[in-house]
């Protein structure tokens, strides 16, 4: 039987799924630090086209985008031991959340890659010229010019890549994981209080993904601050010509402003 | 002394170089003039194997390549010995103009920092720029990161700064900055080979000078001699169309 909603019940459940996102956290960074490294070296091939490697690291990528994660999440949890029993190992007793993090982990890698080449294709290719002109191996010109660069670029990319991976190791308890959303479930079942506990997650969820996005703004904004055009001085002129244009544009006869523009 | 002998190049099926000879003493500035798609750019970058010649030898210094076996280690030695004053300019973005000049100086000469930063100070003040030391590429003006270009080949100490076309990026109006410069240490005797299309500035600065032509090198000499008596038809029919009585001057 469904309950009456009563307001009260979503700040009771607040500290109850909060008591999980320790779960859900480290599936999201463990899953996150196998991703980029699945990713740098699926993107290696690519990037310097080596004959095999790089078909092996296409597929790879296009099956784990082309794939839902729920599915991959079943593959993987009932596939990969059945296949390692055909090799002789015996996995039945490693914890789920191992299977969830590889999951989550070679999904993020497939997005980790693309974002990756993109980003180092969009370093400009005279900086790897003044790099070699300058003496460096390939090994130091792409370590210290195009890969802090490529950071710099790929990092907008990977807030939104790491906001989506946080949302979805919520499909998580479809495996019976405790996690956040596995927990709210269970609260349901209890209190039959559906909407309370599905508005308490929503709300933890945004939270932490608002934090997320924020600290990540605030490196975003460190890490280009060599594109920032602006000296100081020219910002305090800039903002004492805005000052002057206020004081005069109520003056500007009503239609007139435009035509100003476009002259 | 730098040597090319028989230097080729083609990007697919066009031959862009044909057997490029060319000599140039040490401390000598030599500037290669030619029409565009001639091959002075496509050379020039040869020399320090940012493109890959089809053959030919290149010997700089105590340092001989065969460009038809050239080892990883050959190409290293080159551009150690090289230095590349870019038309883009292509400093490194993500540094300011002092970390710039370092740059080479830290990581591949293994300088110790703090002697690295004094040069690099030196230098970038000797190009105008002691005020800029913090300065980002993206701060700068053009011929103001032309210079820091100009610094951080002057950092490396090279046995001769390759210059492909310095000021064709630049506002007519920064172009003057940047050529002082090149004029500045031409006179302190370091080696250069200047591409360029500044045939007033190219008149002044040159020891030597070679016009290009479809690959080959069509005529060279002395600059009195190429601008005010060419004897190939086709160096003629160039230099009329640049040299109208030398008004052109910066």
């Amino acid at each position: 039987m469904e309950q009456p909603f009563d307001i009260g019940y979503v700040f009771h459940f607040i500290p109850k799924l909060l008591s999980t996102l320790g779960t859900t956290l480290s599936i999201v960074a463990g899953s996150l630090l196998l991703g980029l490294a699945v990713g740098l070296l699926a993107a290696l091939p690519r990037l310097y086209r080596v004959p095999v490697l790089q078909r092996v690291s296409r597929l790879y990528v296009s099956f784990f985008r082309g794939t839902p994660i729920l599915i991959q999440l079943f593959l993987l949890y009932f596939g990969l031991p059945e296949l390692l029993k055909q090799a002789g190992a015996d996995i039945s007793k490693t914890p789920v959340i191992v299977f969830v993090i590889l999951t989550y982990g070679l999904h993020a890698g497939a997005s980790v890659c693309e974002m990756i080449r993109a980003a180092v294709t969009a370093v400009d290719r005279g900086q790897v010229e003044a790099a070699y002109a300058v003496g460096m191996t390939g090994y130091r010109a792409f370590t210290r010019i195009v890969f802090p660069q490529a950071i710099a670029i790929a990092l907008p990319v990977f807030s939104n890549l790491l906001l989506a991976l946080t949302k979805e190791t919520s499909l998580a308890f479809t495996l019976g994981v405790m996690e956040m959303t596995g927990k709210a479930q269970s609260l349901t079942t209890l209190t039959q209080h559906f909407l309370e506990a599905y508005l308490a997650l929503a709300l933890v969820y945004f939270a932490v993904c608002f934090t997320m996005e924020k600290l990540l703004l605030r490196a975003e904004r460190r890490l280009l601050k060599h594109e920032r055009q602006e000296s100081e001085a020219r910002k305090r002129f800039r903002s004492w010509k805005k000052l002057q244009w206020r004081r005069y544009s109520p003056e500007f006869p009503p239609g007139g402003r435009r035509q100003g523009y476009e002259a | 002394m730098i040597q090319l002998k028989g230097i080729t190049k083609s990007f697919g099926r066009q031959q862009v170089l044909k057997g490029i000879g060319l000599t140039v003493e040490k401390g000598e500035v030599v500037v290669i003039l030619g029409p565009s798609g001639s091959g002075k750019t496509t050379l020039l970058r040869c020399i320090n194997y940012l493109e890959k010649p089809g053959g030919g030898e290149i010997r700089i210094g105590d340092c001989r390549v065969d460009c038809r076996a050239a080892s990883k280690k050959d190409i290293r030695e080159l551009r150690k010995r090289t230095a590349m004053v870019f038309q883009q300019y292509n400093l490194f973005r993500h540094k300011t103009a002092l970390e710039n000049v370092m740059e080479g100086l830290v990581v591949v000469q293994k300088v110790p920092k703090e002697e690295a930063r004094a040069r690099s100070v030196q230098l970038l003040e000797k190009v105008g720029l002691g005020a800029k030391l913090d300065a980002y590429p993206s701060q700068l003006s053009g011929g103001q990161q032309q210079r820091v270009g100009i610094a951080r080949a002057l950092a490396l100490n090279p046995e001769v700064i390759l210059f492909d076309e310095p000021t064709s990026a630049l506002d007519p109006e920064l172009v003057g900055e940047v050529l002082a410069v090149i004029r500045k240490i031409a006179k302190e005797g370091i080696t250069m080979i200047i591409v360029t299309h500044e045939m007033g500035f190219a008149q002044d600065v040159a020891n030597h000078v070679i016009f290009m032509d479809e690959g080959v090198v069509v005529e060279e000499g002395r600059p009195n001699e190429i601008f005010t008596s060419p004897k190939e038809e086709r160096t003629k029919q160039f230099l009329k169309r640049f040299t109208p009585e030398g008004v052109y001057s910066i």
